[in-house]
């Protein structure tokens, strides 16, 4: 008998409907993935569940008894636990304090430190030995690591005796071996029966750890099935509809014949970087592989001028230096980040005045020519389909996915030399992705030189021409031909430079 | 214009016009065209001083200028001394005010973007300094006048029955709409207010444009402090203390939240009449000073309250 089932949910947000007809059935000592799109109703789903979000109709049922879920705290209470997306950490605290933020250990009233750190040690156990040396539960959380944040998170999510536990994209920080502790405990709390449902985009780690997969579009459960009864190509094909399934997983591009030399790059080092040295060629896509955080980042944030960087630089044949981002744009370097809300979107503004920055400080315009500059705003969002309610929209009012198009808008007004894609698609359903990539393929067709870092290893495979893979700041190896596979990339990273 | 700034504009317009109504039933001859004219110049200078406040709050990063009240204060006071009651003191005055005020708002800026210093604390600091060099200049003693040309243009009906002020201030009001709507600056202001970290990666200059509103503000407080000199006749002390906290009410009665990114000025200059007409029309029930700030204090939060209500919510 399942543990939790919930038929029929129906959320509404104003004219928008989030949730049609969501179905659900959790089993104890499952590990239940749900896959579906951005805005496909997944994680109103969730949040029905986790008690943030209150449904519109529907009906829940825990152990074969109707019950309403009156809120976050009725939840926890009913034995509810919820990883966000959105981190929940407050910064200013200990990591230990956040770990058991839900549930403070008190003696008279006040908290009791030492019980703190004592009962935080214990739920962060199989956790220590991935987190890091410099890792302390008493570190304060804006001190750490993207990773380590994510960590705690997952760590303050199974504190305290839940039974039910949803996780959505926990994995988007952390390294193959911080994953591999999380599945760990994973399937310790299956073996001791509770049910876990997993959100994820990475195709990979959903065959790797889950037991049943429910596909959701449009707000509508589609499918449910053991995943052992299904395949990639299948739940892609579900995902996305009605139009054919290619496969996301193609075969790595046939190596194009390079173009001229476009960017030298030798000895880069920062602060994050050691001794990074590369050419790449007009025409080129360049990937950047390896673990999370081994400067991927930071190497493409260096060379639009936002880190301070020793080393040579030689761009078309002539030495440059990057000192802002302005002068990396006037040297016709483009970055584009995954970070869409910190990094990207100009939040509350419009569609229009989201693309046409670049073009403006380009052309060292004083007035904003509305009319002229509509026919070019439309040009450059018609040639990555952008779906949008008028260029005068707010960029909110669109989908992760198509917000991320209007940012790449951005450097298809003018000519853009050398492209910087910083985990471009990070958190965008898998029918944009494969429009991104095809757009980027088609823009180094046209002679842009392309350095791209994906946090997904199949997505660098199969759309790098070279790879270079990462280890602490260093590059280890480079990858050619058909040497670009999962062994030799997995191989690669775990490499000491 | 999207709905969300045009609300609240609509809200305080529909308020200003109430407010003149149930004056004119209560006190007949408040709505009259001499107390409009009155109460339109008055809200003029409120409305100069607050197109400053208005660009630095716009550029968020929790922008704000506490020092307007300083800058207007030396303003008036320098004016009042270089043109001495005499019309051909008058344009060595005007330059002398706009290089006071855009010397103190280029400090405001430099110290906000060089040194990263809250802008609370940074525009504070430079309103205790503005006053203590006010102490120091005047040594306790009222000094220079307005001239006869500059008392005419605030007060005097000039053309078309209208004085110069409320020409200026419909200038002013055109200029902003041009520079927030159809410039690169006016974007930029937008968007540094919206999401700075996101702009710099755009090619704003954030540090320049953030600067510049501060000189801005500073140069509006300066030329609303020549005004004020002419509205009033001669400097006296701490003239204008008063604005700070009005000159901001006005912002965010016009729509344009503290937290900048969003909203325009023509939003603001109907705030600045709102404020003036909402003081208006306490002063002429004759409530006591004490009542009057509480029935003052109490309008502006429920207004406040309804702005936020009407936001909406992001789905």
């Amino acid at each position: 008998m399942p543990q939790l089932t919930m038929t029929d949910m129906y959320k509404a947000y104003g004219a928008t409907v989030a949730l049609k007809s969501g179905q659900i059935a959790l089993h104890p000592g499952e590990l239940h993935v749900i896959m579906g799109a951005n805005g496909s109703g997944k994680s109103t789903l969730c949040k029905i569940l986790a008690g943030s979000v209150k449904p519109d109709g529907g009906r829940i049922e825990l152990n074969g008894k109707e019950i309403t879920i009156s809120g976050p705290k009725a939840a926890r209470d009913l034995g509810v636990s919820i990883f966000y997306q959105e981190l929940s950490l407050s910064k200013n605290r200990s990591v230990a304090e956040n770990i058991l933020a839900r549930d403070l250990p008190c003696r008279a009233g006040f908290v009791d430190r030492k019980a703190v750190l004592a009962r935080a040690e214990k739920v962060f156990a199989p956790f220590r030995d991935v987190a890091g040396d410099d890792f302390d539960l008493k570190t304060r959380v804006g001190d750490l690591r993207p990773d380590q944040r994510q960590l705690v998170e997952i760590a303050k999510t199974f504190a305290g005796g839940a039974r039910i536990f949803i996780f959505d994209e926990p994995t988007s920080a952390l390294d193959r071996a911080q994953t591999e502790a999380f599945f760990r405990e994973l399937d310790r709390r299956k073996a001791e029966g509770a049910s876990i449902v997993f959100i994820s985009h990475r195709m990979e780690e959903v065959f790797e750890i889950g037991d049943r997969v429910t596909v959701i579009r449009d707000g509508e459960t589609v499918s449910s099935a053991p995943l052992a009864e299904t395949t990639r190509d299948r739940i892609v094909a579900e995902m996305v509809g009605g139009e054919t399934g290619a496969s996301v997983f193609a075969d790595p591009p046939a190596a194009p014949v390079p173009g001229p030399e476009k960017l030298r790059v030798q000895g880069l080092t920062s602060r994050r970087l050691r001794d990074v040295s590369f050419t790449l060629h007009a025409g080129e896509v360049l990937g950047l592989g390896g673990l999370h955080g081994q400067g991927q980042s930071d190497l493409l944030r260096a060379l639009f001028g936002l880190e301070p960087l020793d080393g040579t630089l030689t761009l078309d044949g002539a030495p440059i230096t990057l000192p802002s981002p302005r002068r990396a744009i006037r040297q016709g370097f483009g970055y584009i980040s995954g970070d869409r809300q910190s990094d990207g979107a100009i939040s509350g503004r419009s569609i229009f005045e989201n693309v046409v920055p670049i073009h403006l400080f380009k052309t060292r315009a004083f007035f904003v020519n509305h009319a002229t500059l509509s026919a070019e705003v439309d040009r450059v969002l018609a040639i990555l389909a952008t779906r949008h309610g008028g260029r005068m929209a707010p960029i909110s009012s669109l989908s992760g996915g198509n917000q991320q198009k209007v940012i790449i808008s951005r450097w298809l007004m003018d000519e853009t030399g050398v492209l910087l894609l910083d985990d471009p698609t990070k958190g965008i359903d898998l029918a944009t992705k494969l429009e991104l990539f095809a757009l980027i393929r088609s823009l180094a067709d046209k002679g842009m030189a392309i350095l791209l870092y994906s946090s997904e290893d199949a997505e660098l495979l199969a759309n790098s021409d070279r790879i270079l893979v990462f280890n602490n700041g260093a590059v280890v190896q480079e990858l050619q031909g058909n040497d670009r596979t999962r062994t030799q990339l997995t191989r690669a990273a775990f490499e000491a430079a | 214009m999207s709905m969300a700034t045009f609300r609240p504009i609509l809200i305080a317009g529909g308020l200003v016009v109430a407010l003149m109504i149930a004056g004119e039933l209560v006190s007949p001859g408040f709505a009259s065209p001499e107390q409009i004219l009155r109460l339109s110049i008055v809200a003029a200078l409120l409305g100069i001083v607050a197109a400053g406040q208005n660009l630095v709050i716009l550029g968020g990063r929790e922008g704000i200028d506490l020092s307007v009240g300083g800058v207007i204060s030396l303003s008036a006071l320098v004016a009042g001394n270089v043109m001495n009651g005499l019309d051909a003191g008058l344009l060595p005055a005007i330059l002398a005010c706009v290089a006071v005020g855009a010397i103190f708002g280029l400090l405001n800026g430099l110290g906000v973007t060089l040194l990263r210093i809250p802008p609370l604390v940074m525009t504070l600091g430079m309103l205790g300094v503005l006053q203590g060099l006010l102490v120091v200049a005047r040594n306790g003693i009222p000094s220079g006048r307005a001239a006869p040309m500059l008392s005419d243009f605030v007060s005097q009906p000039q053309w078309l029955g209208l004085p110069g002020i409320l020409w200026l201030w419909a200038l002013i009001g055109l200029a902003m709409a041009g520079l927030l709507g159809r410039t690169v600056f006016g974007q930029r202001i937008f968007a540094i207010g919206a999401n700075e970290p996101a702009a710099r990666l755009a090619g704003v200059p954030t540090r320049l444009t953030r600067t510049m509103l501060y000189v801005l503000s500073g140069v509006f407080s300066a030329i609303a402090g020549l005004c004020i000199l002419g509205y009033s006749g001669s400097s006296f002390a701490n003239v204008g203390g008063q604005y700070m906290l009005s000159s901001i009410i006005a912002v965010v009665l016009g729509g344009t939240p503290l937290s900048g990114g969003r909203g325009g000025y023509t939003g603001t200059m109907i705030g600045a009449l709102l404020l003036v007409v909402l003081q208006g029309l306490l002063t002429t029930l004759s409530i006591e000073e004490s009542g009057r700030q509480i029935i003052f204090g109490s309008a502006l939060i429920v207004l406040l309250l309804f702005y936020g209500r009407s936001s909406g919510m992001r789905v």
